[in-house]
């Protein structure tokens, strides 16, 4: 089918130069297709705007209630839409930065990334950001940068909270979610560590999905008393 | 614990030379903290692994032969427990590798031929059954009910792979000389060697087949 | 908004995080149709070439498609990590599954699980000349014996060594660390702490 022919040779296209750009920005980084996190890092939302005219596709632009989209409008898309607009030859739209990635707030971020809330500004920041960067935009490598400084600022503080406090710090609601993740698997050996030092081991437990589905039960069967 | 087996255990190791059961025990510790802590699938240790269950259940019967209140039972006992940990966790590790990229460990395993194995007869069953499960759970549930030009299901498994660029702790075995570190947009590549007994922190990549002979052990 | 049912899944199963919410038949059907939908629209525009003189279609054509593969992938995503939790589930709980869970699984998932329960027995049976079963030794033991106390009214049990206790709730016994593990992984015992 016609159709179908010239969008996938398009798609390859799109694939190689992501490729290329994967590769050249950061070496390590493959997401997975099935990563829970992944997609909603890429449900982010970026600011696109239209080069050329999109017919029947005016809803959206949830601003509007004309038919089609009209050169030079200004929306707000999920990245994972966005990179398909900016990647097809002639490009659809341009695609702008979110306001996080911005210069204003990397200087925020570059003048102290630990005070920052990224919780609330940018749940996803590192992926998001990684993600962004792969349509080479051309303030991409300054954000590298500053993906790259936050972390290491960041993580330091991070390993403090894990290793030297009990309970979960309130600064940890300040995390990003590849931050709380590191955080929680921090205080998790933490803890084993002390216990194995002071019991010499540790105990036998029931398995995680076991404990939940005897809690699950006992609130069940409070609530039916 | 060294007595648990005699000195005098020997086992052949294929090539006519006979090894101590000691050997054996120490090959497979070596092989479950590698295999524990890298990234990518490594060659099995089947054989090792067979040849192990063989003298556990010699040793059961042997200590079962032992008065119950013998010391030595409880003593004999515990070192069983302890190798059997070593054997499971090993397995095991395997077996989480083998499903989370099993497309990507079946294409590399055809890519090295049947000479050059690095899955063991029943692991290769098992990848083959698992990644079917997986194609036939994805069709019925999803692949059948859309549109003709979205039901692929093997590029969904391309993303799949080990990261090899990954981090790992290890501790040199013998002098290893000229390990290529590659640069990235900032550097260029670097050669360093690494002296016997030196511990490192690196990716894994340029020094995966140093880990595959037996030079350098990850800690 | 394109895809907006399709990332309701997606965040469903986020917020459930290990546990095992209800397949969402519902749910999943109406990405079926939005998928549809969209290609039944791509084919029309590729083939009303007399309609788009100017060539614009491929922008809205490249726009649906897009949705379409995002679709797809969240709809994978969904499938597949139901099922690594079901996986899980075969780990942590044994062959068995509690029936209140097994009800949020679909009649595919729960095929599956049958499935998976054959690939993992086959290969355990593999290993060895006796077989040896993996889902054992999850710890490495520090003593062979443990006193563990029962949360239920388990019933007679056969030890090691021929004896055999009667497994009542709150009972207290002295047991092999091999024989009460798997015991203590499934939640009939609790190991009492020193």
């Amino acid at each position: 089918m016609f159709c179908h022919g010239l969008i996938s040779l398009d798609g390859g296209c799109q694939q190689l130069c992501h490729h290329r750009k994967i590769m050249s920005l950061c070496h390590s980084y493959v997401p997975n297709y099935f990563s829970i996190p992944d997609i909603l890092a890429t449900q982010e939302k970026v600011p696109c705007t239209f080069e050329v005219q999109v017919k029947h596709l005016g809803f959206l632009d949830p601003g509007s209630d004309k038919r089609d989209i009209e050169v030079g409008t200004n929306i707000e898309l999920p990245f994972w839409m966005a990179s398909v607009l900016k990647t097809q030859r002639p490009a659809i739209a341009d695609v702008g930065l979110p306001k996080i990635f911005k210069e204003s707030y990397r200087d925020i971020l570059k003048a102290d990334p630990v005070v920052v809330d990224l919780h609330k500004l940018a749940p996803y920041f590192y992926e998001f950001g990684m993600s962004l960067c792969m349509l080479n935009h051309r303030e991409s490598p300054e954000i590298v940068n500053v993906l790259v400084e936050s972390f290491k600022q960041r993580f330091r503080k991070i390993l403090d909270w894990a290793q030297h406090s009990n309970i979960e710090v309130p600064e940890s609601k300040k995390l990003d979610n590849a931050e709380k993740i590191i955080y929680q698997a921090g205080r998790e050996v933490g803890s084993s560590l002390h216990l194995w030092l002071t019991e010499g081991g540790s105990l036998i437990m029931a398995a995680g999905m076991v404990m939940q589905h005897k809690k699950m039960k006992l609130t069940q069967r409070d609530l039916l008393q | 614990m060294e007595d648990t087996f005699g000195d005098d255990d020997f086992f052949s190791d294929g090539d006519g030379e006979p090894i101590t059961a000691q050997k054996v025990l120490q090959t497979l510790e070596e092989a479950w903290l590698n295999e524990k802590f890298c990234p990518d699938l490594l060659p099995s240790q089947a054989d090792y692994v067979e040849c192990m269950m063989e003298q556990i259940q010699q040793m059961e019967e042997n200590v079962n032969k032992l008065k119950k209140n013998d010391f030595r039972v409880e003593v004999h006992h515990m070192e069983l427990a302890r190798i059997r940990y070593t054997i499971t966790s090993y397995l095991r590790s395997r077996l989480e590798k083998i499903e989370k990229n099993t497309a990507y460990i079946l294409e590399q395993e055809a890519l090295r031929g049947p000479e050059n194995s690095y899955l063991s007869e029943g692991e290769l069953i098992f990848a083959r059954d698992f990644l079917a499960l997986q194609e036939n759970h994805c069709k019925q549930l999803v692949l059948q009910h859309v549109p003709p030009p979205f039901q692929d299901f093997m590029p969904t498994q391309q993303s799949l792979v080990p990261n090899l660029r990954s981090h790992v702790f290890l501790r040199a075995k013998k002098d290893v000389d000229g390990v290529v570190i590659e640069g990235d947009r900032d550097s260029r590549d670097e050669e360093v060697d690494l002296e016997e007994n030196s511990q490192h922190i690196m990716q894994y990549k340029p020094i995966a087949n140093f880990v595959k002979d037996g030079t350098i052990q990850l800690i | 908004m394109f895809c907006e049912k399709s990332l309701k899944l997606i965040k469903e199963l986020d917020r459930s995080q290990e546990a095992m919410p209800p397949f969402d038949d519902d749910g999943v059907r109406q990405v079926f149709e939005e998928m549809r939908g969209l290609y039944d629209q791509n084919v029309a525009a590729a083939n009303d070439t007399t309609a788009d003189p100017d060539g614009t279609a491929i922008s809205g054509i490249a726009i649906r498609h897009a949705a379409l593969e995002r679709n797809k992938r969240c709809l994978l995503a969904y499938a597949y990590n139901r099922i690594l939790r079901v996986r899980n589930m075969r780990w942590q709980f044994g062959p068995i599954l509690p029936h209140d869970i097994k009800a949020n699984f679909n009649e595919p998932e729960v095929q599956w699980f049958n499935n998976y329960n054959i690939c993992v027995a086959r290969y355990f049976k593999s290993i060895g000349a006796h077989g040896l079963d993996l889902t054992a030794d999850v710890k490495p033991p520090k003593s062979l014996y443990v006193e563990v106390r029962s949360l239920t009214d388990y019933g007679k049990l056969e030890l090691d060594n021929g004896e055999v206790v009667l497994l009542k709730k709150h009972s207290t016994h002295l047991m092999s660390r091999a024989q009460c593990e798997p015991l203590i992984t499934q939640g009939v015992l609790e190991q009492i702490s020193n």
